[in-house]
C-alpha cells in the first residue's frame, strides 16, 4: 500500500510538472513554445536533407552559422556593427544569416563545378567553420562567456520579442514546406519527371535550400547549432523505419520533433539539465527505440513509440523525491528551530557584488563592517528566516549561543552530532548548496538540499531538494539574478 | 493526301556528354507508332531518350517536337530511383498529376479518381498503400507506367521496362504496352537489350550499337 501511495505521489508530482509546464502563465512557457516550434518545423526541412542524402549539409550549415554569430559579435565589439542596436541576438542573427547563405552559395558553386568529393567539401567547411568560431571568440576581447552562452543557444532565455521572431520565421518556413511539398518531393525524388512536368528543378532546389538556410540561420542563434542539428536530423531518422509513405513520414517526423522538444524540456526542467544536450540525447534514444519497435508492424510501431515516450515521462525515469509539506509549527510543540548557516558545497565563493544595495543598507545601519561582503548563503538564510517566522516557527540562530558555530551539512547524522556538540537541542534547519550558477543573467541553475533534523537522534522530519533553473528575467546583472533567485527559492520552498 | 506531322523528329543528331555516344541519329516518331529500340547495355539508349526528353542537350543536328515536354510520359528504370524515399505505390502514381496542380492546390477529387484509374489500368490498384520499394521489379515497373499514364501523355517512353523483371511480369508488361498502343492509340517508344523481345512487341525496331543507329528493316542509317 505504501509503495502504491508512493507511486501515486510520484505520478502526481510528474503530472503536476507537466501541467505546470503547459500553463501559459508558466515563466518558461515561451521557451517551451519556441522549442516546440523548432521541433515541429526543423524535421520537415531535415527530412529532405536526409532523403536527398545531404545530411552532412545539415551538420555543416549550423556550424557555419555559429561562426557567423561569433564573427558578428567580434565586429560588434570593435564597433563596426554598432548601428544594429543593442540586442546581442540581433547582431548574432545578422552574422548567422550572412554566413549561412554565403556558405550555402559557396558550397553550391563548388557543387556546380563538381570539383572533389561532396562529403569532402562539407567536411572541410565544417572544420573551417569550427576553427573560425573559436578564433573569432578568441579575437573578441570581451564577453567570452556571453558569446559561448549564445552559441550554446539558450532557448530558455528567449525574450518575448525573440519568440515572436522565431514564430514568424518558422511559421513562414512551415507554410513554404506545406505549400511546395509536391514540388520539393518531385525535385528530390525524380528530377527527370520534375523537369518534364514543372519545367526545371533549379527554382525548387533554391526554394528548399532557402527555407533550410533560413531555419538553420535563425534556429542557431535562438537554440544553438547542436539543438538545431538534432531537430533537423533525429526525428526524421526515427520516423523513417516506422512509415511507408511520404505523407506519414513528414507527419510522424514533425510529431516526434514536438515530442522530443516537449519531453526534452520536461526532463530538463525536472532534472535540471541543459536543454540542448537533453533534447539531443532524448532524440537519439527515440531513434534507437524507433528501430526497435519497427520490427513490429509499422503503424503499431509508431503508436508504440509515442506511447512509450509518454509512459516514460509520466511513470518512470525521472528520480525525484516526493515533496512532503513542511510540518506545521504547532505540531512541533513550540520546539526551538535552530536555523544553521547555509553550507556552500559548490567550491565557489558566491559573494554578492559590491554594488549590492542590501550591503549598503546594512553598512549604513552599522550592522556590518565595510570590508564585509554578503554572500548568497547569508541572503538565503535571511529569507529562510523570514519565511519560517511567517509560518509561526520560533527561530534562533546557533551563533547566538556560540559565534563559532559552523554551517552544517545536509547529512542528517553528521549535522545532529555537530549540533549536540554545540549544546543545541530541539530541531535544526540545515541547508546545503551543491550548485549555484548563472547560465545567463536570466537564469540561475540551483541545487540545494534543505532538511529539518531532530538534534537528539538525527531523524529527518522534513526534507526538500530544490533542483531547477530559476528564472530571473528582470535582473540586469548577475548579482541581481542571484538575489532574485534566492528570493524565489526561499518563497517556493514553503509555498 | 498530306503526310502526318511527326511528333518527334531527329535529323543527324549527335548525343552524349563530353564526347558523343551516338552520332547522326535520324529518327521520326509518328502518332500511334510502337517503336522498340534494341541494343546492348551502354550502347546509348538512355542517352538518346534523355535527348528526346530535353534532359540532355543535343551536340549537333536538329531535334523537333510537335508536343510539349509535359506531353511525354517517361518511365525510367526503377533502379534509377532512390529507395531511401518512403513512398507508397499510390504516392508514386500521384506524381503524374503534379504537372496539372498549382503548388498550393489541394489534390482535387477528380485527380484522385484518375490516379485510381491509372492503377486499375496496370492492374495494381490493390497495391496502392504498399511501400513502392517493397514491390517486385515487375510491379514497380507497372506502377511507373501507371504514373506515366496519369500524365495523360501523347508519347510513352519506357527505358528498359523489362530489365530485372520476372517472366510473368514481362508478359504482363508487354501485353500492357500492346494494349495501350492498340486500344488507346498511344504512341509508345521503349528500349530493351533483348532483341527478341523487341521484335515480338514493336512495329518498328531501331537498333543501337557502337555509336550507330539503324532501322532493322532499312539497314544502318548513320555512322
Amino acid at each position: 500500500m505504501v509503495g502504491e501511495r508512493r507511486s501515486f505521489v510520484l505520478i502526481d508530482a510528474k503530472m503536476q510538472t507537466i501541467l505546470e509546464i503547459l500553463n501559459p502563465s508558466f515563466l518558461l512557457f515561451p521557451a517551451l513554445l519556441g522549442s516546440s516550434v523548432l521541433g515541429l518545423v526543423c524535421p520537415l526541412v531535415g527530412a529532405y536533407l536526409i532523403l536527398r542524402r545531404t545530411v552532412f549539409l545539415g551538420l555543416t550549415l549550423p556550424q557555419v552559422a555559429g561562426a557567423g554569430v561569433a564573427f558578428a559579435f567580434w565586429l560588434h565589439q570593435l564597433g563596426v556593427l554598432s548601428t544594429l542596436g543593442g540586442s546581442e541576438r540581433t547582431v548574432g542573427m545578422v552574422g548567422s544569416l550572412l554566413f549561412t547563405f554565403l556558405g550555402m552559395g559557396f558550397l553550391g558553386y563548388l557543387e556546380q563545378r563538381g570539383r572533389g568529393l561532396a562529403e569532402g567539401r562539407l567536411a572541410a567547411a565544417y572544420s573551417l567553420a569550427g576553427a573560425l568560431t573559436i578564433l573569432f571568440i578568441v579575437f573578441n576581447p570581451a564577453g567570452e562567456v556571453e558569446i559561448l552562452s549564445l552559441l550554446k543557444g539558450e532557448v530558455i532565455a528567449l525574450s518575448g520579442t525573440e519568440i515572436k521572431i522565431l514564430l514568424g520565421v518558422f511559421g513562414s518556413v512551415l507554410t513554404g514546406m506545406l505549400l511546395f511539398r509536391r514540388e520539393f518531393l518531385l525535385a528530390s525524388f525524380d528530377r527527370d519527371l520534375a523537369f518534364l512536368l514543372k519545367g526545371g528543378n533549379l527554382l525548387w532546389d533554391v526554394m528548399l535550400y532557402l527555407l533550410a538556410g533560413l531555419s538553420i540561420a535563425i534556429g542557431v542563434i535562438m537554440a544553438g547549432p547542436l539543438l538545431i542539428f538534432g531537430f533537423l536530423v533525429l526525428p526524421p531518422l526515427a520516423a523513417r523505419p516506422l512509415v511507408r509513405g511520404m505523407t506519414s513520414f513528414l507527419t510522424l517526423s514533425s510529431l516526434l520533433g514536438v515530442l522530443m522538444a516537449f519531453f526534452g524540456f520536461y526532463f530538463s526542467v525536472r532534472l535540471d539539465l541543459p536543454l540542448g544536450p537533453t533534447d539531443v540525447t532524448l532524440g537519439c534514444g527515440i531513434v534507437f527505440l524507433a528501430y526497435g519497435v519497427s520490427r513490429v508492424a509499422t503503424k503499431i510501431g509508431a503508436a508504440l513509440l509515442i506511447l512509450t515516450l509518454v509512459a516514460m515521462s509520466v511513470t518512470g525515469c525521472g528520480t525525484t523525491t516526493p515533496t512532503a509539506p513542511l510540518p506545521e509549527a504547532k505540531t512541533l510543540k513550540n520546539e526551538t528551530l535552530w536555523l544553521a548557516k547555509v553550507k556552500n558545497s559548490t567550491g565557489l565563493s558566491l559573494l554578492l557584488p559590491a554594488t549590492n544595495p542590501l550591503r549598503s543598507l546594512a553598512e549604513m545601519a552599522g550592522k556590518i563592517s565595510s570590508d564585509y561582503r554578503q554572500s548568497v548563503m547569508d541572503l538565503l538564510r535571511d529569507h529562510l528566516r523570514t519565511e519560517l517566522e511567517q509560518k509561526g516557527f520560533r527561530i534562533i540562530l546557533p551563533e547566538e549561543r556560540d559565534s563559532r558555530f559552523p554551517p552544517l551539512s545536509s547529512e542528517a547524522n553528521g549535522a545532529a552530532v555537530v549540533a549536540r556538540e554545540g549544546k543545541l537541542s530541539g530541531l535544526i534547519f540545515v541547508s546545503e548548496i551543491w550548485r549555484w550558477e548563472a547560465s545567463s543573467r536570466q537564469f540561475v541553475r540551483v541545487l540545494i538540499d534543505f532538511k529539518i533534523i531532530r538534534v537528539d537522534d538525527g531523524v529527518v522530519l522534513w526534507e526538500r531538494r530544490v533542483q531547477r533553473a530559476v528564472p530571473t528575467p528582470s535582473a540586469t546583472h548577475v548579482g541581481e539574478a542571484y538575489m532574485d533567485a534566492v528570493k524565489i527559492v526561499a518563497h517556493d520552498l514553503f509555498a | 493526301m498530306d503526310e502526318p506531322r511527326p511528333l518527334v523528329s531527329l535529323r543527324g543528331v549527335s548525343v552524349g556528354y563530353s564526347e558523343p555516344v551516338l552520332r547522326g541519329v535520324d529518327l521520326t516518331i509518328y502518332s500511334g507508332d510502337l517503336i522498340g529500340m534494341a541494343g546492348p547495355n551502354g550502347s546509348g539508349k538512355t542517352t538518346l531518350f534523355r535527348a528526346i526528353l530535353g534532359l540532355l542537350p543535343i551536340l549537333s543536328g536538329s531535334l523537333e517536337r510537335d508536343c510539349l515536354l509535359s506531353d511525354f510520359g517517361y518511365v525510367p528504370q526503377s533502379t534509377s530511383l532512390d529507395p531511401n524515399f518512403p513512398l507508397t505505390a499510390g504516392e508514386v502514381v500521384e506524381m503524374g498529376s503534379y504537372g496539372r496542380l498549382r503548388p498550393y492546390q489541394p489534390m482535387p477529387v477528380e485527380e484522385k479518381e484518375k490516379t485510381k484509374k491509372s492503377l486499375d489500368q496496370v492492374g495494381l490498384s490493390h497495391l496502392a498503400a504498399k511501400s513502392f520499394f517493397s514491390l517486385s521489379g515487375g510491379q514497380r515497373q507497372r506502377i511507373l507506367i501507371a504514373r506515366a499514364l496519369l500524365v495523360n501523355p501523347k508519347i510513352l517512353i519506357l527505358d528498359e521496362p523489362l530489365s530485372g523483371v520476372d517472366q510473368e511480369s514481362r508478359k504482363a508488361i508487354t501485353e500492357l504496352l500492346i494494349m495501350l498502343n492498340g486500344e488507346g492509340r498511344l504512341t509508345v517508344f521503349f528500349s530493351s537489350h533483348d532483341l527478341e523481345m523487341v521484335r515480338s512487341v514493336a512495329g518498328k525496331i531501331l537498333r543501337v550499337d557502337k555509336g550507330k543507329t539503324w532501322w532493322e528493316k532499312e539497314g544502318v542509317s548513320s555512322l
